[in-house]
């Protein structure tokens, strides 16, 4: 048996434990949660040899400098991030054998906005109904952990290591600035006018700086939108395209809230979320129907 | 996968959306379920059933075999309406015409109904107010609104579980917990459960308060 302790001397802009969220809890008002790009959570497991819902670290945008006390593997997978180990480039995308008083130091993202740190074992972190992933950043009030502060340490137990394995640069996702996300039709798709919907699936929308792990404000106004019907407030869930007062939309995420009050116009399909995740203000993105 | 009920906001519409919750939520096929006013979100866990098949299983349902079966819980909800937790109270006389006694008496009379939760982890939405002690929503929300506050909006009464910005006009505040992450079933209120709230003085308040903190305050319940 190994133990691997992550020691966080910075924490970076918002890094957090991350799994396939708490899904089964909604009902008491509790968000879903869970890592912002799904699929490069499970690259990072499996180069690992975790399984793939094995909790991981997120890290957005701003990556933290990390010193290992103990040894053990690790991989990163999802966006690059410029970043060194030992004062070395640090490989995204392969098993990283790990020492006692390696230095990680990870600055920004260069394509993409959202890394997955993993390391072979088990993570002893708490759970808390069901799930090891943070909480939304509005549960805050009730002593629950949304994301890292400065000196978090995370430990992991590990029996054998794995060969290394990596995955070839031609497999990576692309993270482009620009991209067209796959949608159904929401709940009030039908309520909206039929210009008001071509419009929507028609503009180029920037996402704004107010986007986070609850949803992604876009800029632009599909166009002047009263909303007749007062809507009662109803159940919404990751990737719910609500169309604000303003006749914006946001795209809500993983941490949003169970339940909201604006007219649901679409939902973008799960896989898609994971490619809005990797966006970030100022990125270009289209939104096409496709049968549910 | 959404299933809207009548438009508006009842009492029995909502127990239907709460009955057929509870029943596909002991079937443990679906991977969550968000029942709120009017309407239930369904998360569909596709390898255990398709579309096809939850449509087929909802639209079997029997919404009477299982109305009885709710046992609904009855909460005596203790809340200090003096002027120390009552931010809005003159904001709410004003509005409603009503004297503060009268605002008071109206407001804890009556049994409410849980409807859902929502807007932040513990915050069940209540209602319905009293027609004349019904008032619209601040202009301008409060950034803090403190923990424990009860507050009005539209038909709709609620608790602030937490510190948190919002819109409400406050007239109270109860010491009770509404929302504790340490326990398996984090919500006091879960819908279906009916509320009445009875009135407390300052003192009685900051009692409950030091029985809560030092685990000896015991829930308060009202009979049919």
């Amino acid at each position: 048996m190994t133990e691997l302790k992550l020691h966080f001397k910075k924490a970076g802009l918002y890094t957090s434990i991350q799994d396939s969220g708490r899904p089964g809890v909604q009902h008491m008002g509790i968000p879903i949660g869970g890592a912002m790009d799904m699929e490069a959570m499970q690259d990072a497991n499996e180069l690992v040899g975790n399984p793939k819902y094995s909790p991981v670290i997120e890290i957005t945008l701003q990556g933290p400098e990390i010193q290992i006390e103990g040894e053990g593997q690790i991989a990163f997978a999802g966006a690059y991030f410029k970043g060194e180990i030992n004062g070395r480039s640090l490989p995204f995308y392969q098993t990283i054998n790990v020492k006692n008083g390696d230095k990680i130091n990870i600055s920004g993202a260069i394509y993409g906005s959202r890394s997955y740190l993993a390391a072979r074992g088990l993570m002893e972190e708490k759970e808390w109904l069901g799930s090891s992933s943070a909480v939304s950043h509005y549960l805050e009030p009730y002593g629950l952990e949304s994301h890292f502060a400065d000196g978090r340490i995370v430990s992991f137990n590990s029996d054998l290591p794995v060969a290394k394995r990596k995955k070839v640069r031609s497999k990576h996702p692309i993270h482009s600035e620009c991209a067209i996300l796959r949608t159904v039709t929401g709940p009030e798709f039908g309520q909206f006018p039929i210009e008001f919907i071509q419009t929507f699936y028609d503009t180029v929308f920037t996402v704004s700086g107010d986007c986070n792990r609850m949803g992604y404000r876009l800029n632009e106004k599909v166009q002047d939108y009263s909303n007749i019907k007062e809507m009662t407030s109803s159940g919404i869930i990751p990737g719910t395209i609500q169309i604000s007062n303003d006749g914006s939309p946001i795209v809500l995420m993983r941490d949003a809230q169970t339940t909201g009050g604006y007219p649901r116009i679409a939902n973008v399909i799960s896989e898609d979320i994971d490619l809005l995740a990797q966006m970030r203000q100022g990125h270009e993105l289209k939104f096409m129907l496709i049968g549910l | 996968m959404l299933v809207q009920f009548n438009d508006g906001i009842d009492e029995s519409t909502n127990r239907e959306v709460i009955a057929l919750y509870q029943y596909l939520q002991a079937s443990d096929l679906f991977e969550y379920l968000i029942p709120a006013y009017n309407s239930l979100t369904i998360g569909l866990d596709k390898e255990k059933l398709s579309r096809k098949e939850a449509q087929a299983q909802i639209e079997a349902f029997d919404f009477n075999s299982l109305q009885s079966a709710i046992k609904p819980k009855n909460y005596l909800i203790p809340v200090c309406y003096e002027d120390a937790h009552a931010l809005d109270i003159k904001e709410v006389e004003s509005l409603t015409g009503l004297s503060r006694d009268k605002i008071i008496e109206l407001h804890s009379q009556k049994t409410y109904h849980v409807y859902m939760l929502g807007f932040l982890a513990g915050f069940a939405y209540m209602g319905q107010l009293p027609g004349n002690l019904q008032v619209p929503r601040k202009d301008k929300p409060r950034l803090s609104v403190p923990k424990g506050a009860v507050g009005l909006a539209g038909a709709q009464t609620g608790i602030y579980p937490c510190e948190a910005p919002g819109g409400w006009q406050i007239i109270g505040a109860t010491p009770l917990e509404l929302f504790d992450p340490t326990v398996l079933e984090p919500n006091l209120l879960n819908p279906g459960d009916r509320v009445r709230f009875r009135s407390i003085t300052v003192d009685e308040f900051k009692l409950i308060e030091i029985k809560i903190a030092t685990g000896i305050y015991e829930l308060e319940y009202f009979d049919d």
